[in-house]
């Protein structure tokens, strides 16, 4: 127990020099691309003066040195201050805390059914190695692959919206509309059904083919054969004993794709227009709005770290000898 | 004493005036929600944060002015103010302010509130502001219910400027507290986010990302208005899904060109669906060239006018805007009936007489068929800005006339083009609005050569006979003198090319049938729909 708590504390202690390492990166790379928020938004309102932008430039306090910007970020940071979006005219805090649970959602759905969906495939696909089972799951399996995901959204909201009309085009529920709470949350299952498809399928396809090729390596192992030998049915053989130890490789990729998830999410979001981060994310790009920007990316980055910790400590139980390394 | 001619106003054309269009009336029928879809969000919900489009859009139905407007010549008709004179030196302007204005939380509509707009809120920080008042030397209340303007010389264009987004009336009570001494204090204010106006609709919920709710204002003075319940937007990024919203009867209206242009085309082939140019007359978006002409070749008025040998404007917009725009003559888009000079020539397409003119220039090909090098910049607003850039670098290309295109980003692009200077040329649009000295003057006069001021004059343009005539047409009351003086200038600029001309774009409307009344006046978008009804 002491040596799982210690692997615990060891691990989230290297969190804070890399996410504190990001930040910084973060605040130098975003003050490299030419233009501030205070030309975007002159720019938006038509054309203004030089003084207006000037004037606009001195409250935001984009005027001073850098180095004294990057101070007053890092300052802020450590008091877990994210600053105030001067484009938004709120604080981002509060922009990224309304739009966190959309994507959670959008994200913990997506990544559960490519998951479950996934893995059963790469197994069944295993199990029947070169039968026709497993050609049609390795076709399809590369085709989804080889789909762009706004292109397939596109298609399922002409399928399921135009032609059927059975599911909603877009948003995250009906609006301007006074619903029951179970009322409600059906109609967020209903907004949810296309863009999480939309977003799993293509990990679908990563996590058969990768829980696929998994399994056959182990298949390879000695006690997969001793099992065999013992009289172990193949279908025990296969779920329980091969598939629990094909699992590892598939978990990781799950972990490091935390990150690669939630870029994917700003396609689904922008395609299906779900109020989530991706999109928030996307605006204050196109804005130049640096506070935000870099309040995102620091909150994604601690997401990411702690998915990759989520991984590291699900490794400890899936494989307990990781842990006394 | 005159009372509500404003001479210089645009004056009706039955052509942009087509069908769809209404005037405000009673409403034909009540109750209802209209929702329309625009992207990208709101920022606030203010003009005077920021005027642009969605801002524009969502908040001139909660704030009013002033006046309202009636028709694409944007007649000045009652609205906060009843009644109105103007001395005859046209240098005082009495309103006479309703008595019976509520603001949204309850508290009494004053002449207050309107000195205290003008003078500590949209004088400093809308980004016309300097424009509109910059002359008005006092504002007086004589009483609770009249406003004195009192302008130091006369202003042309004054009548034109009480429009909902330009000089919206706020709250003076909702500023209680707040520092207005800097725009960042300003702009950070509550009220930019739960805006509290006198307008048919009022403020109920921004779920953001997603969508917005405004709704009847039941206290709202026009007794029997507004028509509908509710005022939706509705954010949706992607262009097709817009569409498709559009389409599937889920959405009523997507305003001011909200949908990708060949969206736009296959949606007007649709029997329930309504679309329009009309309604924005007093806004002129027109799109051009921007040119640098500090450096030799491009300084040579022979060079400009080969550039725009070469670019067939027929082509770009039938192919590049799929239809939506009309080629450009000049500075003032055609659409403005009152200012456009008729007797401009449309521009020739002749790449034969391009050539002939870069030899006459001295720029002769050499030996590889190249005259000279150059590199060029787009608005970084979508897929047609990219297919122009790419038009313009194959036919300057074709007289030998190589182009680098750059991409950037608007931050970049804003940064290179009006604070570096640092481009060679640039597709860009600029607005028109109500009246020339307020939307052409600023991008063709020497004064206007200033680093850090977007949509200025980029291309370091001096013309002494340009900037006399502008100077003059800003304080010109005579009528016809001053359509002399723009006539004029556009002249001037039609054969000097500062910037090469090239479309005047549209903003196009797409409509569901059910919905009736929109189209009113020149930026019926950015009024206050208190008489649009829906089936």
């Amino acid at each position: 127990m002491s040596a799982t708590l210690w692997f615990v504390i060891r691990r989230t202690l290297q969190i804070v020099p890399v996410v504190l390492a990001i930040a910084a990166l973060n605040f130098l790379l975003l003050h490299l691309a030419p233009g501030d928020a205070a030309d975007i938004i002159a720019a938006q309102s038509g054309g203004a003066s030089a003084e207006f932008t000037a004037e606009l430039r001195r409250s935001f306090g984009l005027d001073l040195p850098l180095y004294q910007q990057f101070f007053v970020y890092i300052g802020r940071l450590l008091t877990f201050d994210l600053g105030f979006s001067n484009v938004q005219h709120r604080p981002v805090f509060d922009l990224i805390a309304e739009r966190v649970p959309a994507t959670l959602l959008l994200m913990v759905v997506s990544i559960g059914f490519a998951l479950l969906i996934g893995v059963a495939l790469g197994i069944v696909s295993a199990m029947r190695h070169r039968s026709w089972v497993d050609s049609i799951v390795s076709v399809i399996a590369l085709l989804v692959y080889a789909t762009p995901q706004f292109w397939l959204g596109l298609m399922l909201i002409v399928l399921f919206s135009i032609m059927f009309g059975t599911l909603p085009s877009g948003g995250m529920m009906t609006i301007a509309t006074d619903m029951s709470v179970w009322g409600r949350a059906v109609d967020i299952g209903r907004h949810l059904i296309l863009p999480s498809i939309t977003l799993a399928l293509f990990y679908v396809a990563v996590y058969a083919r990768l829980m696929r090729a998994s399994m056959l390596e182990v298949y390879t192992f000695d006690f997969v054969t001793t099992a065999r030998a013992k009289g172990l049915s193949e279908a025990r053989v296969g779920l329980v004993h091969a598939a629990s130890n094909a699992l590892l490789p598939v978990i990781t990729l799950a972990g490091v794709q935390v990150g690669h998830l939630l870029g994917g999410s700003i396609l689904i979001e922008t395609v299906f227009g779900w109020p989530g981060l991706g999109r928030l994310v996307f605006d204050a790009l196109l804005q130049r709005d640096l506070n935000l920007l870099l309040g995102i990316l620091f909150i994604s980055s601690i997401v990411v770290v702690l998915a990759n910790l989520a991984v590291d400590l699900l490794y400890g139980f899936l494989d307990p000898r990781i842990v006394h390394q | 004493m005159l009372k509500s001619v404003n001479s210089i106003a645009l004056a009706a054309t039955i052509l942009t005036l087509t069908a769809g269009t209404a005037l405000a009336q009673s409403c034909s029928k009540t109750g209802g929600t209209l929702t329309y879809v625009y992207h990208p969000e709101p920022t606030a919900l203010s003009t005077i944060a920021t005027s642009a489009v969605p801002v524009a859009i969502i908040s001139t139905k909660i704030y009013e002015s002033l006046l309202s407007y009636e028709g694409a010549e944007m007649t000045p008709k009652p609205s906060l103010a009843e009644s109105w004179t103007i001395s005859d030196d046209k240098l005082t302007y009495t309103f006479k302010l309703r008595h019976d204005v509520k603001w949204h939380d309850g508290k009494p509509f004053t002449a207050e509130d309107v000195k205290f707009s003008v003078e500590k809120i949209i004088r400093p920080y809308h980004s016309r502001g300097k424009v509109y008042f910059g002359d008005v030397a006092s504002i007086d209340t004589p009483d609770p219910y009249t406003v004195v303007f009192k302008l130091k010389d006369p202003v042309p264009f004054f009548m034109n400027v009480f429009q909902p987004g330009e000089a919206p009336i706020m709250p003076k009570h909702a500023f209680d507290g707040v520092d207005l001494s800097t725009a960042g204090a300003v702009r950070k204010a509550d009220i930019m986010q739960k805006p509290i106006g006198t307008g048919p609709f009022r403020f109920k919920e921004w779920r953001k990302g997603s969508d917005i709710i405004l709704e009847r204002n039941s206290d709202y003075w026009r007794k029997g208005h507004p028509c509908l319940d509710q005022v939706v937007l509705r954010v949706l990024p992607d262009g097709a899904a817009r569409a498709i919203a559009v389409e599937t009867g889920e959405v009523d209206l997507a305003p001011m060109s909200g949908l990708p242009e060949a969206e736009i085309l296959r949606l007007s082939k649709l029997p329930q669906l309504e679309t329009s140019k009309a309604g924005a007359e007093a806004l002129g978006p027109n799109m051009w060239l921007e040119v640098n002409m500090r450096e030799k070749p491009l300084s040579d008025v022979k060079v400009r006018q080969a550039i725009s040998l070469v670019l067939d404007r027929e082509k770009i917009v039938d192919v590049i805007w799929y239809g939506q725009g009309t080629p450009a003559t000049g500075p003032i888009v055609s659409a403005n009936p009152v200012f456009y000079n008729k007797a401009l020539k449309p521009f020739e397409y002749n790449p034969k007489k391009a050539n002939a003119l870069l030899d006459e220039a001295g720029y002769k090909r050499g030996a590889d068929g190249v005259r000279f090098k150059m590199s060029q910049n787009f608005l970084p607003y979508g897929e047609n800005w990219v297919r122009l850039a790419e038009y313009v670098r194959q036919e300057l290309g074709k007289v030998g006339i190589v182009v680098e295109t750059q991409s950037l980003d608007l931050g970049g692009w804003l940064k290179a083009i009006y604070t570096d200077w640092n481009f060679n040329i640039t597709s860009t649009f600029s607005h028109n609005y109500s009246d020339p000295s307020i939307g052409v003057e600023r991008t063709f006069t020497s004064s206007n050569i200033k680093k850090g001021a977007t949509f200025t004059n980029s291309m370091g343009y001096k013309n002494a006979r340009v900037d006399e005539l502008f100077a003059k047409a800003a304080r010109e009351m005579d009528p016809k003198a001053r359509k002399a003086q723009f006539d004029e200038i556009q002249q001037i600029l039609h054969n000097d090319l500062p910037v090469i001309f090239l479309v005047e774009l549209s903003y196009t409307h797409v409509w569901n049938k059910r919905i009736h009344g929109l189209i009113t006046n020149g930026i019926s978008m950015y009024s206050s729909w208190d008489s649009v009804w829906k089936d």
